[in-house]
């Protein structure tokens, strides 16, 4: 028998803490190795991590809804036998938890002691700050101007005097008010809406989807959305762009790393396929089936919902037509697909019935001007209406 | 002792009152936590009752002396008689008795309950202490503050025996300085007894086994700390071991650092490492998310001051503000013969660290008030980055260099310029402008001393 402890591994790259979303064995229970014992929520998503090996649980560290730093002990188990070097948790050692990031960073930023309380108390990263004083010394104001430019907006609070459920924001959920906050209150959205004929795209789809089937394989309808994405931001790469103000730079992406937005049970997520031009369109199946399956039952792995480019979000399934969408920052643009559906229009004079798909194009018109808007759109447009290109 | 599973609840468990602890504990009410503190002996530590504040009340004393003997030769009349240490000991008790009231007062007025007794881990969460002979307290917590400070560590081959060979501590608590008095060690606790004692009329042999006294200041402070020695008397005995001579001496003084007191903690109960090194901590002086450690027992620098900052912090931190040890400034100072000060790296440690650094160094004989003082021998060292020409470090030797280098602190914590320096008016005729002159000669535009050839 022996005690031990195990501590909050680095369960993302590099993020300091978690939240316990919910305990899966209470105290006093035995556990089997690998068995799940906690359920961890990131900013990012939700993660069980199973015990070490086996034991009894003698001693829970945190309560649910607590915040927990990486490197701390969450809970204590007395082992059957001896936990091998390989488990999952961070060495026993008395080693401190990893300091604040900001606080070491700012040694050596040129910055008075108040000013970096100020940093501190605003969680602003003063490596981060341009300083306007001499020498690149960085000033109350602006740690301040930094704070309003990139902190998450703070929620009002809810009225007390209104009687009603209290739901606490949190991981999914608090992840999305912050970033679609940050967006709404940093880009200049501009959004372009266009009826695209679908006739010949759906057709496509229909037939790969059926030769997937015969494979057993799966062809998500996403595919070739994110198919016709790649190919339209080679043509127009400031669509994979992101605005680095800080540094007061457009960075264009090298790679072309298309996030689909996926509604989950805890919310919005938007899992990444790296690389899409890069793969063929079967390997591009399997693996936009692969993360958006992932994402809807909340197993997504961190890397997966990280180093995204570009976003397409699609409505269909729901019905949606159209719809302005808000960039996820620091990329610059999105695109949201509504649902096909057979609309009256004219074509060489007649009122003809087509299948039309309802698509809006929406860009930071900080870094995209409204031409290029259109031209990418035209693009867009000219791959779903025409979709020989798409396929290989 | 009485085993029993009575406990009293603590919100905030600090275990040492000394500067880190009391100032931790002040913080923290201040914050609106409910503080236990509990002290072995009495408030203020070994800073307080045995430490920086007796031995400089000592060195002070000292000078006084000194300083009415180098006026000598400009008229003052002759001392009549030796110092008389017994009422020198006298008045430091109740100096000391004063300070420790106060402390105390303070701590009460804040609403701190001050426990006396040894303590040591039970568990994660409680501690035990024995409040005397026959009773123990069991107190549970909800976060502990480790501030059990450090003992001084004997040399090999010169154990202490309380009366002949002691520790600094107990020689500040002689009534008669000795006839002959060896000083074992080549820190700053070395030279201000060495310093003292010669000043009282002792004769006084410094010995180590290194190649320069203060090895942890800048080369040029050492070398003005050995020449600063001889000035006041005392022999300076560098390569040599202080076990193999000691036997000649009347007393010996042993200081060959301090160790952690963790030993006592029993931390293992508390499912902490039982090293018996210094505590590690985070740059939120956590050991544990609810175990915190400051001052001495976190390891060096062993500073009260730096000890007292930590306790302010973890204070803060307790009280659930945004603060975080994040000094970049931490000021050292010695009171011998002159008196050093420092900040900031060495020249040698700088151009190591590969930083480029531009010097500026003023001779105390270019200044007016060193010359009315009698006091010309010393320096004003200042370094700064070559690119940027902020501040970087500053050396000084001389009298109130001790008090000088408070400016120099706030001028790394802002992050000042040698323009800076030079452009802001400081009065004169003070050893203050020693620095505003430094900086000036690190420009390259010097006003008292010939600028050097470009």
């Amino acid at each position: 028998m022996a005690r031990f402890e195990f501590r909050l591994p680095d369960i993302g790259e590099g993020l300091a803490e978690a939240e316990v979303a919910k305990w899966l064995v209470s105290v006093g229970d035995r556990v089997s190795e690998d068995q799940p014992v906690v359920e961890m929520m990131t900013d990012k998503a939700t993660v069980e991590l199973p015990a070490p090996g086996a034991g009894l649980v003698v001693e829970q560290r945190a309560a649910e809804g607590d915040v927990i730093k990486t490197g701390a002990v969450l809970y204590v188990l007395e082992t059957d036998g001896q936990i091998g070097v390989t488990a999952p948790a961070a060495p026993e050692t008395h080693a401190p938890p990893p300091a604040v990031a900001m606080s070491v960073a700012s040694t050596g930023v040129l910055a008075p002691p108040a000013v970096r309380k100020l940093a501190r108390e605003l969680s602003v990263d003063l490596t981060r700050v341009k300083g306007s004083g001499p020498g690149g010394r960085i000033s109350a104001e602006d740690v301040q101007r930094h704070a309003t430019a990139s902190a998450p907006a703070s929620v009002p609070a809810a009225q007390t005097a209104v009687g009603g459920r209290h739901t606490r924001l949190r991981g999914v959920q608090k992840r999305m008010a912050e970033t679609m906050a940050l967006s709404a209150r940093t880009i200049p959205h501009v959004t372009g809406f266009h009826e695209v004929d679908a006739a010949g795209f759906v057709e496509l789809a229909s037939h790969l989807r059926r030769a997937a089937e015969g494979g057993e394989r799966r062809f998500p309808f996403d595919t070739l959305l994110v198919r016709a994405a790649s190919l339209a931001l080679k043509q127009h790469p400031i669509f994979n762009s992101s605005l680095d103000e800080g540094a007061g730079e457009i960075v264009t992406h090298d790679d072309i790393n298309i996030g689909v937005a996926t509604a989950t049970r805890e919310g919005l997520i938007v899992p990444v396929v790296k690389k899409a031009d890069t793969l063929e369109l079967e390997a591009l199946a399997s693996e936009v089936d692969r993360v958006t399956t992932a994402a809807r039952e909340g197993k997504s792995v961190l890397v997966d919902l990280q180093g995204g480019t570009f976003t397409i979000s699609n409505t269909g399934a729901w019905h949606g037509g159209f719809g302005t969408s808000l960039i996820r920052p620091p990329e610059v643009a999105i695109v949201a697909f509504g649902k096909v559906e057979e609309r009256a229009v004219v074509r060489d004079g007649q009122v003809v019935a087509r299948p039309i798909m309802p698509m809006s194009v929406t860009f930071d018109h900080r870094v995209i001007d409204g031409e290029q808007g259109l031209k990418f759109a035209l693009t867009l447009r000219g791959l779903i209406e025409d979709p020989g290109e798409l396929e290989p | 002792m009485v085993a029993g599973d009575q406990s009293d609840p603590a919100d905030v468990l600090i275990l040492g009152g000394g500067p880190a602890g009391y100032v931790c504990a002040l913080r923290a009410a201040q914050n609106g936590r409910a503080v236990t503190l509990v002290e072995r002996a009495r408030v203020g530590g070994v800073c307080l009752t045995e430490g920086c504040i007796p031995s400089k009340h000592l060195a002070v004393f000292a000078a006084a002396k000194s300083s009415a003997e180098r006026f000598a030769s400009a008229g003052m009349p002759a001392l009549a008689g030796g110092p008389d240490l017994g009422a020198f000991q006298t008045r430091r008790s109740a100096a000391i008795d004063g300070l420790v009231k106060g402390v105390a007062g303070l701590l009460a007025a804040a609403g701190v309950n001050v426990v006396q007794g040894n303590a040591w881990f039970v568990g994660r969460t409680r501690v035990c202490v024995a409040t005397g002979e026959e009773s123990v307290r069991y107190f549970d917590f909800k976060d502990v503050v480790i501030a059990t400070g450090s003992c001084a560590v004997p040399m090999p081959g010169l154990p202490f025996d309380a009366e002949r060979v002691v520790e600094p501590s107990r020689a500040l608590e002689w009534t008669s300085g000795p006839r002959t008095l060896l000083v074992a060690g080549d820190d700053y606790v070395s030279l201000e007894l060495g310093v003292a004692f010669a000043r009282l009329g002792s004769r006084v042999v410094i010995a180590t086994r290194g190649d320069r006294l203060l090895p942890d200041f800048d080369a040029d402070i050492s070398q003005a700390a050995e020449r600063g020695a001889g000035s006041a008397g005392i022999e300076v005995a560098l390569a040599r071991d202080a076990a193999s001579i000691a036997s000649g001496f009347e007393r010996v003084i042993v200081s060959a650092g301090r160790a952690p007191n963790v030993g006592d903690l029993h931390l293992n109960a508390a499912g902490l490492s039982s090293a018996t090194g210094p505590l590690v901590v985070d740059d939120h002086l956590r050991v544990e998310r609810h175990v915190y450690a400051i001052g001495d027992v976190t390891g060096a620098p062993l500073l009260a001051h730096r000890a007292m900052a930590q306790g302010r912090i973890a204070g803060d931190i307790l009280g659930g503000k945004a603060a975080a040890m994040d000094v970049h400034a931490v000021p050292r100072v010695v009171f011998a013969e002159p008196e050093f000060a420092a900040v900031g790296p060495s020249e040698a440690d700088a151009r190591e660290a590969g930083v480029e650094v531009v010097i500026g160094r003023f001779p105390l004989a270019a200044l007016g008030r060193a010359v009315i003082e009698l006091s010309t021998s010393g320096f004003a060292k200042l370094m700064f980055a070559r690119e940027s020409g902020v501040i970087v470090a500053a050396h000084l030797a001389g009298p109130r260099a001790t008090e000088l280098i408070a400016e120099m602190a706030l001028a790394i914590e802002m992050g000042a310029t040698s323009e800076d320096l030079a452009l802001t008016m400081h009065a004169h005729p003070t050893f203050a402008e020693s620095t505003m002159e430094a900086a000036e000669i690190a420009l390259g535009i010097p006003i008292h001393v010939r600028a050097p050839k470009r």
